[in-house]
């Protein structure tokens, strides 16, 4: 069973079929008293290594296995979701259900047929960021520990407060959205106005709907400098690639840095345009916590450290903590995430816990 | 129009000049009727604005072109963008980096080689283009996403950056090179062979071929041409954005043909050309400049340019040709 390869491999559905019920039969027939006294193998499966964000999140795995000195597996589906499933029954199969299972599943609909296999197999899983809304931890206890998103309300209130401190709390501000169809930028568009229902003196000029894309961002902000000129205080944008699309706009005006503006999702052009003065905001997730924490999350309750169904759900559907970067800390921020790997207390595990998931 | 008024079945002209007309005056009626209502419109600084808006719409809408002149469509514009604009950001940000301008010329060069590819496989496994287009729409997408695992380079270059920031005469570079590509396209379309024949392809094709024109061989070259254009697209998208990701052509295939139809070019073939398509991006891109200025909401923005493509559509057929419409 150990022989069977667990990436750059694909498998046929049959296979798929062939192997889940190994997954499930093998720990029952004998492998499994063998390794479950073992070591458990702690597994990120993510989307791509050459992508920042996901490399990062791997590091944090690499550094939490390595504090432990636990085998450590990376899968990549490479943004296959029948790849990610597969290799996820592989790992099953060859740690005989003896694994730990950190994830951000390519798609929400992978997460079903990826935590039944681990429940299946005596794994402890953890998810992040997708799920379907009605699949939930307590309903696989103890081995779906936990799903760990973030609050969107939360941080499109947090950049827009930053951007309306940054103009003094009054004026004019414009606000480019994402496809209005998905949930974060349904959220995000929600936080942005509390924060202007909360500060009279702000007026929100325009909201446009650039999903989620720097060019369209471009030509929106163009057109805005035409029609509203000068009243122009401040744009809030709900993601990063559309607020450098914004930064662009007003660089070929000769207007960057001179009109605030903010994102969200903490990617490097961002953090570098914040870093320039260009943007005075974003919001980092900080994936380095992502792939480590998850992974201590689930390791925790493999171990019995706790009990995940004796946890409430605000540890079960969890909204985890992200970081504001703005001005006053992107230097530190950048020093200690892009520069250097960030230093994490691994038994905190609650610690960026920010309270149950909204369904 | 007096000129048509001595011809025996003047009304038939009218109709036709009418039909070629109409974009022209929808363009100029638009204008007009948003310049009255939001008079910042009408402003010198809103019209470099609308032309920059235009200029990379421009590019790719003119490779879309000659693909929809030969009564074909190519469905691959995001993807070859993606490829194109992905295949720079690596090139600079890599050991090639000192290249600098010299790694426009290679983004061209991957944007055409995914247009023989479309080509090769539309003529040679004769697999219709829009289907092999779709398909190759992904696999851009997807050899981008790869390439840079989803992830966004920012291009410093400052070479690559003037296109975007250095301004002419008061207009950015992008749009003198626009300007620039629609001559070319112009001068291929109207003053060589390789144009003939593609009215020849598009017009009526076993003709063409009976004719002796390699009606193959035009149609690959129509499509290399294409993802030239589009490679340089993505060029001037990156130059403007600054930053090279897969996401970097989301949403241009839209209003790319868009352009093209509501320009006038048939897209049963071989009827139009590129400067009906120019007047029809700058419907496209006077409309979505002068709807943020009336503020209508960005929905309703959406159906609008929706309703557009299908009355263009509409008006630009000659219905009496079509007896059974699929």
């Amino acid at each position: 069973m150990s022989t069977i390869p667990t990436g750059g491999f694909r498998l046929r559905r049959r296979d798929l079929l062939v192997l889940a019920a190994m997954g499930g039969v093998l720990p029952v027939v004998g492998l499994r008293p063998l390794r479950a006294e073992g070591k458990p193998t702690l597994v990120n499966s993510l989307r791509s290594l050459s992508n920042p964000y996901h490399a990062a999140w791997n590091k944090g795995g690499e550094a939490f296995a390595k504090s432990l000195g636990l085998d450590y597996v990376t899968l990549v589906t490479e943004g296959d979701s029948e790849k990610g499933i597969a290799d996820i029954r592989a790992i099953l199969a060859k740690t005989g259900g003896n694994a730990v299972i950190n994830i951000d599943p390519n798609d929400a609909a992978d997460a079903r047929p990826i935590v039944e296999a681990c429940a299946k197999a005596k794994a402890h899983i953890v998810t992040q960021w997708n799920k379907p809304a009605d699949l939930h931890p307590w309903d696989f206890d103890p081995y779906y520990v936990a799903h760990v998103s973030f609050d969107g309300v939360l941080y499109g209130e947090a950049t827009a407060k930053v951007l309306i401190e940054s103009i003094g709390g009054k004026g004019g501000i414009l606000a480019l959205g994402g496809t209005l169809s998905n949930t974060p930028a349904i959220e995000r568009k929600a936080g942005l106005e509390k924060a202007i229902a909360a500060n009279p003196g702000i007026k929100l000029l325009d909201f446009q709907v650039a999903n989620w894309q720097s060019s369209k961002a471009f030509d929106t902000v163009a057109a805005w400098i035409t029609r509203f000129g000068a009243d122009i205080k401040g744009i809030w944008a709900a993601n990063d690639d559309m607020a450098i699309g914004a930064v662009e706009a007003l660089r070929a005006e000769g207007l960057a840095g001179k009109v605030p503006v903010t994102g969200i999702d903490g990617i490097k052009t961002g953090i570098d345009a914040v870093r320039a003065g260009e943007m005075v905001a974003t919001v980092s997730w900080d994936p380095f916590w992502q792939g480590a924490m998850g992974l201590s999350i689930a390791y925790a309750a493999r171990t019995g450290r706790f009990d995940p169904a004796k946890e409430p759900k605000a540890h079960r559907e969890v909204y985890g903590t992200g970081v504001v970067v703005s001005k006053a800390n992107v230097e530190a921020f950048y020093k200690a995430n892009i520069e250097n790997e960030p230093k994490l207390d691994y038994n905190d595990l609650w610690g960026r816990a920010a309270g149950q998931i909204r369904t | 129009m007096s000129l048509a008024t001595t011809s025996a079945n003047h009304g038939e002209r009218l109709r036709s000049r009418l039909r070629k007309t109409a974009p022209l005056l929808v363009l100029v009626g638009l204008c007009i009727l948003i310049g009255v209502t939001s008079p910042n419109f009408l402003s010198l600084p809103n019209g470099i604005r609308v032309l920059t808006a235009a200029s990379i719409p421009m590019v790719l809408a003119l490779g879309a072109t000659f693909v929809i002149l030969v009564g074909g469509i190519d469905l691959s514009v995001e993807g070859n963008i993606a490829l194109s604009a992905i295949v720079l950001s690596l090139v600079l940000s890599g050991p090639l980096g000192t290249l600098g301008l010299w790694a426009v010329p290679l983004a061209i060069l991957a944007g055409a080689a995914m247009g023989a590819a479309n080509g090769a496989a539309h003529v040679g496994l004769r697999i219709p283009s829009f289907m092999v287009t779709l398909g190759t729409w992904f696999v851009g997408l997807g050899l981008g996403t790869v390439l840079l695992g989803g992830g966004t380079i920012r291009i410093v270059e400052p070479s690559i950056r003037a296109l975007s920031l250095t301004r002419f005469v008061g207009l950015p570079l992008l749009v003198w090179i626009a300007a620039a590509a629609l001559l070319v396209a112009w001068v291929l379309q109207a003053r060589t062979r390789f144009g003939r024949h593609v009215y020849a392809v598009g017009g009526a094709e076993d003709l063409a071929a009976l004719s002796g024109i390699r009606v193959g061989r035009i149609k690959v070259l129509v499509f290399i041409l294409a993802g030239a254009f589009y490679g340089l697209a993505a060029v001037m998208s990156a130059a403007q954005i600054g930053q090279g990701n897969a996401a970097v052509g989301d949403g241009r295939l839209f209003t790319t043909i868009t352009a093209v139809v509501v320009g006038g070019t048939s897209l049963a073939g071989g009827d139009g050309g590129v400067i009906e398509t120019a007047i029809g991006v700058l419907i496209v891109a006077v409309l979505a400049n002068g709807m943020i200025l009336l503020g209508i909401p960005p929905y309703v923005q959406q159906a609008v340019q929706g309703l557009m493509i299908i009355a263009a559509v509409a008006i630009s057929i000659d219905h009496r040709l079509f007896r059974i419409v699929k």
